[in-house]
């Protein structure tokens, strides 16, 4: 038999029975859409995720910490300039930038508005190693200069409401040149401390100039003050240089290199952290959610291929007399199994291109509706629209796996009833009523 | 004349709520190319089962049933099933035509199985109607047809794929007295043109309008063998 006879033959049998058609169908689109819409949000959310994950830190960037109880390592897990230096050396590291964060910091006060803004303290040469851009001024020169990032200027709140400081967006002071002050509390030592367990806190206040401001980048660096790492130091109320820092953060010459540089670090004893190391780990939660959702899509298309199969052996059960004189006529049980599987494939092909029409649809309107959403949310607290890319994504390799997938069910699904059909004794099909 | 079918010694059983029951016991007969034979017999006789075993529908218990120069015995499903395509014409007292295909679909649905391309298919179809006398009625669905109107779509579809034998099992059982001597008039004259049939009936009339040999079968065996009105 020739498959255009076949595909003839296949197409005039469905058109028979439209409306049984149509229902069986309808149980696969519904099947489709459960997995391409759940597998969607999975995309989705994903991608939105992994679009805020940015703003925690440059992609390219690793934070190092001081190890844990590592032993035999070479400075027994501590941020010395030596392995500073080492870690210079690693292969694709383009610059390493120790930071020390200023603890006793309270907040700033310029005229009457507060921030508690983080400061930290940083070389400035490696600062602009790291390819940092300023939006206006220069880099800190002497102790008494602080460079701020981008969102420090709309921290400022004024006086009592100062409580919560954050980038509320409302309020954006011309900081440039203008002298901030700061407000450190030094916390008695620990020999102090043996001495006088009551010992307390004393206030300090300190002058900055603001000297410059960052172009905005990551969330994190946005929100911090910077200073050289003598005046962090001395804020700290250190009265030598320290031999170790607490954090320090390399850069890597591409994404791609992140993880070997990780590797590398991590294996001499230092605590990592990337924004590349904590993707794969969520890269992992997402799996998980994109399976379970998945499966519960894979459900409702199991039940759509029962409904196939119903409908495959009702019609075979209704057509008995028909199959059997197809059988009389000629038809192998080869011939009479492809039919029967091909009327049942095309439901699947029905159901998924429908299933994906349907997805496509329910994704851009749920898509419309979060977006409004959150909209008239930012809009109502006077914010900025926070960016983000749509909740239900379909790809292109989702779309095709949906057809073929829902294909490939129908198919499966038609194989017993074919099976039936075509191993009908052909005098018992004839005699069929 | 050469020998179209040759049945030895054919025998089948079937087994009845437990109980074997022997249906045919032991039958021996030949059809020579160009012959139209009668089988006759009460029902339950098992003229029936001789006639599906020999268009390939069911399988011999034990002996051998040659057609055209191959035997059904030794035939796989497979082979049985192209065997029905291309040696054998089914024609059923209750005309089995598809209702949802119209007459030239269903005579062209032996050709459609061997492959045959659609061009030439048709006109075989519409040649094999126009024979017996329909070529005005190619596009009609069967419920639009009157029985010997189906019945001639029946056998049209039964000769167009040129079989070694056609068999009509009571091909005027449904049929007016009238109509069925159509039919059978039919018959005859495509016999005239050679072709071979093997017919099963229970009314003696209709064996001996058009039998050349009527082969009477009683309890699975044959009791006699006559040379039928038109020899």
């Amino acid at each position: 038999m020739r498959f255009r006879d076949l595909a003839f033959l296949v197409v005039s049998n469905l058109r028979r029975m439209k409306l049984r058609l149509a229902l069986t169908s309808l149980g696969v689109v519904i099947g489709t859409s459960a997995i391409v819409l759940m597998v969607s949000l999975g995309i989705g959310l994903q991608a939105n995720l992994t679009t805020s994950l940015g703003d925690l830190g440059a992609a390219t960037h690793i934070t190092v910490m001081p190890g844990g109880m590592e032993t035999g390592m070479p400075d027994e897990g501590q941020l010395t300039d030596a392995a500073l230096e080492r870690f210079e050396t690693i292969e694709h590291v383009e610059a390493v930038m120790p930071m020390t964060y200023v603890m006793s910091a309270q907040g700033a006060r310029y005229k009457r508005y507060e921030s508690y803004m983080n400061i930290m303290g940083v070389p400035m040469d490696a600062f602009e190693a790291f390819g940092y851009e300023l939006e206006s001024g220069r880099l800190p020169r002497t102790d008494s200069e602080v460079l701020l990032g981008a969102a420090v200027p709309t921290s400022f709140a004024a006086g009592d409401s100062a409580t919560q400081a954050g980038p509320s967006g409302r309020l954006k002071l011309d900081l440039l040149g203008k002298r901030l002050d700061l407000t450190l509390m030094m916390w008695p030592s620990e020999e102090e401390m043996q001495k006088d367990p009551m010992a307390q806190g004393t206030e300090r206040k300190q002058r900055l100039t603001v000297v410059g401001i960052l172009a905005p980048t990551d969330m994190q660096t946005d929100q911090t003050a910077y200073v050289t790492l003598d005046a962090a130091h001395a804020m700290n109320g250190a009265t030598r240089r320290t031999t170790a820092y607490e954090n320090v953060v390399v850069k890597a010459d591409s994404t791609r290199n992140v993880t070997a540089i990780e590797d590398e670090i991590s294996g001499q004893g230092f605590f990592t952290f990337s924004s590349q190391s904590m993707l794969k780990e969520l890269n992992t939660v997402f799996l998980i959610i994109q399976g379970v959702l998945g499966a519960l899509g894979a459900i409702a298309m199991l039940v759509a291929a029962l409904g196939i199969a119903n409908t495959m052996t009702m019609s075979i059960y209704e057509r008995t007399r028909e199959i059997g004189i197809m059988k009389a006529v000629g038809a192998s049980n080869r011939q009479i199994k492809r039919v029967f599987l091909g009327e049942a494939a095309i439901i699947g092909v029905l159901g998924g291109i429908g299933g994906l029409t349907f997805s496509w649809a329910g994704a851009a309107l749920a898509n419309l509706f979060v977006q409004s959403l959150i909209a008239s949310q930012a809009g109502s607290s006077g914010g900025v629209m926070p960016e983000t890319s749509a909740f239900f994504q379909i790809p292109v390799w989702l779309a095709l796996f949906a057809i073929v997938f829902a294909s490939g069910i129908g198919l499966l699904a038609g194989v017993l009833p074919a099976v039936r059909a075509a191993n009908l004794d052909p005098l018992t099909a004839l005699r069929h009523e | 004349m050469t020998t179209a079918v040759q049945v030895t010694g054919l025998t089948r059983q079937y087994v009845m709520g437990g109980e074997p029951l022997e249906v045919l016991r032991g039958v021996d007969l030949s059809i020579a190319y160009g012959e139209i034979v009668c089988v006759m017999g009460p029902s339950g006789s098992g003229k029936s089962t001789l006639l599906n075993i020999v268009g390939g529908l069911d399988r011999p218990t034990s002996g051998s049933v040659v057609v055209a120069g191959s035997d059904l015995a030794r035939m796989d499903d497979e082979q049985l099933a192209v065997y029905r395509r291309r040696q054998v014409g089914f024609v059923f007292q209750s005309f089995n035509l598809i209702g949802t295909m119209t007459a030239r679909r269903n005579v062209e649905l032996p050709l459609l199985f061997s492959g045959e391309p659609e061009d030439q298919r048709t006109a075989r179809a519409a040649a094999a109607l126009q024979a017996v006398g329909l070529g005005h009625r190619l596009d009609h669905k069967p419920t639009e047809l009157s029985g010997g109107e189906q019945q001639r779509v029946a056998i049209a579809r039964a000769s167009v794929n040129e079989p070694a034998i056609m068999l009509a099992d009571e091909p005027t059982g449904n049929l007016d007295t009238h109509t069925g001597q159509e039919i059978l008039s039919l018959i005859t004259s495509m016999n005239a043109e050679g072709r071979t049939f093997l017919i099963t009936t229970h009314d003696r009339a209709v064996a001996k309008a058009v039998a050349h040999r009527i082969v009477t079968i009683v309890d699975g065996a044959i009791a006699r063998i006559e040379q039928g009105g038109t020899l």
